[in-house]
């Protein structure tokens, strides 16, 4: 601790400043997290009477028992993984595949593909819901496990972030490997692929998370409450008006489901900064 | 034993238990809103100690389920109000038997004949129209028949802190609080109220908020004979009437007689708190309310709390938006058992509306809401008239959730003066009509 402040003491005004401002931004971002998770530890007759009751005892554990307690919860939270891990892995090989194929290969049209590829970044997922709907329902794929994976596949971004990464790696690698009898596979995994693990764990976060957080396609596919995602399973078991008479059953829920992403973080937090940060200055 | 008898007595086994009782129970897919609370009330089958909605309903399925063993309920619950997930499950032919409809989005399907109509059904087993409330009967009525089950009624109530009531000097001689007979009247006992406490006569959720506004806007147009929905598919919002309301409701806004800025559970809060004479609430809370009224030291136990229906304030007809939920049944071919199974689960559901009706809906049978047991329950004296004032829109009308989404939107616009009374009232018409063109 003493050389913590001896070296504190020795920065510039400054760095003291924004040393300052760091732990402002950090209070701000911390806060209402905090602030969630004690409205989770309080009766919700409580609340109702005087939110105010927030900050002070008594506390309890009963919101989360009343969460844990829904029947179906921990299959929710089993699909989420499913779907959300699913997702991550697929999205990742098909987008690296494709990134190779579109930064390293020449075959007639590629360039039209790629636009056309890029183009699929310019359509809301709005526009092509029905349609999908239809086609899933035809299918039967409704209240399956495809039914919620195959709609995120198609992920033009991972594809753009993919190539661009793998455009951005000398070919002179490849050619030597080439020239030292590897196949194109062998190439694209052995040489290549290595060198892209920052872009695969951006894309590999970003896919996870958004499949993790999704929300309306879940509502319309998964109808089943045995193949509710986490996000769905929860919205329904909140009892009406409960942002008034169960705000503490409603924040439980939302600690309950931003848990196992909060428990992921802490595991790959190195990680996850690296690849973040390196995403961005690239 | 050889292998070959063991063999024969595990088939022989399997096609008794195949043919037993347990293998042939009928399935019922119920799907319903009103949340989860399997931790509190997940097994249990004894409605009387059931509190909530969510209590209530949970434990009347359950005690149908333990009464009728060859009926096998699977029971999915959904978000409120579940319409998106429940167009998607009609869209892909997978809808449930038996779903939960609001009075007010029952056209939305059964326009589109997706719903059976259960005049039929609710004759064998003893259910008959004449048993609903008028206020019930008119909801779940499409096109002569009933398309829901209904099990209640609400709607939008004033309810009061009578300790404020009484510092304001608005309470008579016999205890009950005094309430405005015209717009005029309303903006005097605001005014009244105002100075006496220094307090605003009403509690509202102004922010984040439609339906308040739209429920509002009706009831006050109904009391005025405005039959803006003279054609279901054509609105008509920019008239005196109208405008006559919306200029109300911007006065009691403009002269401080209202809390701003609440969303709805802050009002919830502000009302508990004593900072406000009148809140407008629902039917829901009149249990909690009256809980809360009995509990020392609170702000509601001082001087008392009363729960009334909308004052009249015109001269028209007497009546008050409501609106009510049903039980409704999707169309599919069925065997005759699951077809019985369905009536006896809506039979369930009439017989016990009154253990529903302690969630602080109003019952939707005749037979309840005059019975003794349910004029005992607490301010049930006061309010019941909404079984007879209680009105719905037009049944042919569809829509309707997003219907007051728009006119939410261009009340409160023109409320708290973002947007001119006749402006918003121009643009709330033409806004829902082409919603209504577009069907």
């Amino acid at each position: 601790m003493a050389s913590h402040n001896a070296e504190i003491r020795g920065r510039s005004f400054g760095d003291r400043v924004l040393f300052g401002l760091v732990i402002l931004l950090a209070l701000a971002m911390a806060g209402p997290v905090l602030y969630v998770i004690a409205l989770s530890l309080k009766d919700n007759k409580e609340l109702m009477v005087d939110p105010h009751s927030v900050f002070h005892m008594p506390y309890t554990i009963k919101n989360y028992i009343d969460t844990i307690g829904t029947s179906n919860v921990f299959s929710w939270v089993l699909n989420s993984f499913i779907v959300a891990g699913g997702l991550t892995v697929l999205t990742l090989i098909l987008s690296s595949l494709a990134g190779y194929g579109f930064a390293r290969l020449n075959f007639p049209g590629r360039d039209v593909l790629f636009v056309i590829v890029l183009l699929g970044l310019a359509v809301p997922e709005q526009a092509v819901l029905i349609a999908r709907h239809q086609i899933f329902s035809w299918l039967g794929l409704h209240n399956t496990y495809p039914g919620l994976i195959l709609p995120g596949l198609s992920s033009a971004f991972g594809v753009f972030l993919m190539t661009q990464y793998f455009r951005a790696i000398p070919k002179e690698l490849d050619e030597a490997a080439l020239l030292d009898n590897a196949s194109r596979f062998r190439v694209f995994w052995k040489v290549l692929l290595p060198l892209t693990v920052p872009a695969q764990a951006t894309l590999g976060i970003f896919t996870f998370l958004g499949a993790w957080n999704d929300y309306f396609w879940p509502l319309i596919s998964a109808t089943k409450k045995e193949m509710f995602t986490l996000t769905v399973g929860i919205a329904s078991t909140q009892q009406n008006f409960a942002q008034s008479q169960g705000i503490g059953f409603l924040m439980a829920q939302a600690v309950f489901a931003g848990a196992p992403i909060l428990i992921i973080y802490l595991f790959f937090q190195k990680y996850i900064v690296t690849a973040v940060s390196g995403a961005a200055v690239r | 034993m050889t292998l070959r008898k063991l063999f024969l007595a595990t088939i022989s086994a399997a096609t008794v238990m195949m043919a037993s009782p347990s293998f042939a129970a009928t399935e019922l897919q119920v799907q319903r809103f009103f949340g989860a609370c399997d931790a509190d009330f997940g097994k249990n089958t004894d409605v009387s100690k059931a509190v909530g909605e969510c209590g209530i309903i949970t434990s009347l399925i359950n005690k149908f389920a333990a009464d009728n063993p060859d009926i096998k309920v699977n029971v999915t619950t959904v978000e409120w109000p579940g319409y998106d997930q429940l167009t998607a499950q009609f869209a892909s032919g997978d809808a449930p038997d038996i779903v939960t409809i609001h009075e007010s989005a029952l056209s939305d399907y059964q326009s589109k004949g997706l719903l059976l109509p259960l005049d039929d059904l609710l004759k064998t087993v003893g259910v008959t129209p004449d048993q609903f409330t008028d206020a019930a009967k008119e909801g779940a009525t499409k096109d002569g028949k009933i398309y829901g089950l209904p099990i209640d009624n609400w709607t939008m109530l004033y309810h009061i802190n009578m300790d404020l009531f009484k510092k304001a000097g608005l309470v008579n001689a016999d205890g009950t609080p005094i309430l405005p007979k015209s717009p005029e009247e309303v903006l005097a006992q605001a005014e009244q109220f105002k100075q006496k406490t220094g307090k605003p006569y009403f509690v509202q959720n102004l922010a984040n908020e439609t339906a308040l506004f739209t429920r509002n806007l009706y009831t006050y147009l109904f009391q005025q004979n405005s039959d803006f929905f003279a054609d279901p598919k054509k609105v008509k919002f920019n008239t005196p009437e109208a405008k006559k309301v919306v200029e109300m409701y911007k006065a009691i806004y403009d002269k401080d007689y209202t809390t701003k800025n609440l969303d709805y559970a802050g009002a919830i809060n502000a009302f508990l708190a004593g900072e406000g004479g009148v809140q407008l609430n629902g039917t829901w809370v009149v249990g909690d309310y009256n809980a809360q009224s009995e509990k020392p030291g609170t702000a509601l136990n001082k001087g008392g709390y009363a729960v009334y229906p909308y004052p009249q304030l015109f001269s028209g007809a007497k009546a008050q938006y409501a609106d009510g939920h049903t039980w409704a049944v999707s169309k599919k071919d069925r065997s005759p058992e699951q077809t019985a199974a369905i009536g006896k689960f809506l039979k369930f559901f009439a017989d016990n509306d009154f253990e529903w009706s302690r969630t602080g809906h109003l019952p939707a049978y005749k037979a309840v809401i005059e019975s003794p047991k349910f004029k005992a329950l607490p301010h049930r004296d006061t309010i019941s008239a909404i079984a007879t004032l209680g009105k719905p829109l037009p049944s042919a009308v569809q829509r309707q959730f997003a219907i007051q989404d728009i006119v939410g939107e261009e009340m409160s616009a023109a409320i708290s003066g973002q947007k001119p009374v006749d402006k918003a009232l121009a643009d709330m018409e033409s806004r829902v009509n082409e919603l209504l063109a577009n069907l």
